[in-house]
């Protein structure tokens, strides 16, 4: 059984579907990343996953329960699924620390020394525990995903959503929070990565699920995809690889 | 204390009425202060409800008292509810009256400071599993309350000075009691001049004691949104 299972997804606003019958499974300890252009409905579809948005139609099974059933727990189903923003989205009036400790405290209810402790070896495992008290606003925008990135670790969640984690990053920024995603998708965290980088999709997917128009266009290797004779995704990856 | 201010001498030797009266807008001051900021809390939180209806009304109740003089709501309570079989003192009706009024400005104030945050951090807040009054009580509200503080003092501020409309409701706080000294005198200019000393030196407190809270709770990176 996989740990999550995507079935016949469809978002749709106003007689639009965003997503459009979106099939896809993903194992404990694979890493997928979602691919496709522009406005095919990736970030849509990440959001579905853990209840942000609501689907219109179709179920999505996380641990073999289906999450879209009426009654289902969704905060439960969201504290069981870290999600790494593209802006980052920590909470400026709060230092590192308190921003990795605050979910810990109130949701998992761990005492402060609990919380500070396994915060404190997440911040260490991206290298950001000597930063625990600065604020946001005085850290990189690569510091800040390793945060948010931490933040989302200690949680301990079933699996790890990236939305776009590099893209308002600078080159070298990129290099850096691509290798620690790296090492997460060696250490075997279930990861589901949704990006238009090609470098980092190289780095962390075992399969990519590449979506056009709202459907899966196509799901394979990242190499088998960039060889494809396929005009749809040869334009999307613009002669790469 | 007399020899200090010669000039003041005549109208400070009613020194027991000044103090009672400076005790009593101290009172009001304070109490509108606090219960104006619980009540804009309250009221900025409904403008954020998931029921268009509670929003609307909110709307509507922010905009009537921003709209219309706060003595006419004053008067309305104090010669109105009597007809109603309903009689408080003059401090209840001056509390009641002002606490409308402070908490639409103050609401008004924290709705500005919202605009200003980012919506990923309030959408971060729900997908860590937070509810929706977990994300206002952990996040919206500590973010626009600390980036409005400097909006927040300055109502404070003008409640110490607007508490003075009160004496036209029969609450005798220090103006009231100012006004008695002057007629009682016939030192009507010094009466009046001492009065507004008195009142910048009781506002410069809260200036202080603003500046001081500003600095303070400033998160840092970010400006304050409103009144700064």
């Amino acid at each position: 059984m996989a740990l999550l299972e995507v079935k016949e997804l469809v978002k749709s606003y106003g007689g639009r579907s965003v997503l459009d019958g979106v099939s896809f499974d993903l194992e404990e300890g694979e890493s997928k990343v979602v691919m496709g252009p522009s406005g095919c409905g990736k970030s849509t579809l990440l959001r579905c996953l853990n209840l942000l948005i609501e689907p219109t139609s179709g179920a999505i099974l996380l641990d073999g329960k289906d999450i879209t059933r009426p009654g289902a727990d969704v905060r439960a189903v969201r504290s069981r699924i870290g999600f790494v923003f593209q802006n980052f989205a920590l909470y400026r009036h709060m230092s590192v620390l308190d921003n990795v400790t605050l979910a810990l405290r109130r949701l998992k209810k761990l005492s402060k020394s609990e919380a500070e402790d396994r915060a404190l070896h997440e911040l260490d495992r991206m290298e950001m525990a000597e930063k625990r008290d600065a604020y946001p606003a005085a850290l990189s925008g690569g510091q800040s995903q390793r945060v948010a990135i931490a933040r989302a670790l200690a949680m301990d969640p079933k699996v790890l959503f990236f939305d776009e984690p590099t893209s308002a990053l600078d080159p070298i920024m990129v290099r850096e929070v691509v290798t620690l995603i790296n090492r997460l998708y060696l250490d075997n965290v279930t990861i589901l990565c949704v990006t238009h980088d090609l470098g980092l999709a190289k780095h962390i997917s075992d399969r990519v699920v590449f979506l056009d128009r709202g459907k899966v266009y196509a799901e394979d290797r990242i190499e088998n995809l960039l060889h494809r004779d396929d005009p749809v995704i040869e334009d999307f990856f613009g002669g790469e690889g | 204390m007399l020899d200090a201010f010669p000039f003041f001498a005549d109208v400070i030797s009613y020194w027991p009425q000044i103090v009672r009266g400076l005790r009593d807008t101290i009172l009001l001051s304070a109490t509108i202060t606090a219960t104006g900021l619980v009540g804009g809390i309250g009221v900025f939180a409904l403008t954020l409800s998931s029921k268009p209806s509670i929003r609307y009304l909110t709307q509507s109740y922010i905009s009537l008292f921003i709209g219309t003089p706060l003595i006419v709501f004053l008067f309305l309570l104090y010669y109105g509810l009597p007809n109603l079989g309903v009689t408080l003192s003059p401090f209840a009706i001056a509390v009641f009256g002002f606490t409308l009024n402070v908490s639409a400005y103050n609401a008004r104030y924290l709705t500005i400071a919202y605009k200003e945050l980012d919506p990923a951090e309030l959408e971060s807040g729900r997908a860590q599993g937070f509810s929706r009054f977990q994300v206002f009580r952990l996040i919206t509200a500590p973010q626009s309350l600390r980036m409005s503080v400097p909006a927040l003092t300055n109502q404070a501020i003008q409640n110490v000075k607007d508490s003075s409309i009160v004496f036209l409701i029969q609450y005798i706080e220090f103006f009231a009691q100012m006004q008695e000294v002057a007629s009682r005198t016939f030192l009507f200019f010094k009466t009046y001049l001492f009065t507004a000393f008195v009142y910048l030196l009781l506002v410069s407190v809260v200036v202080l004691i603003a500046r001081r809270l500003e600095r303070r709770l400033a998160i840092p990176g970010m400006s304050a949104s409103v009144g700064s």
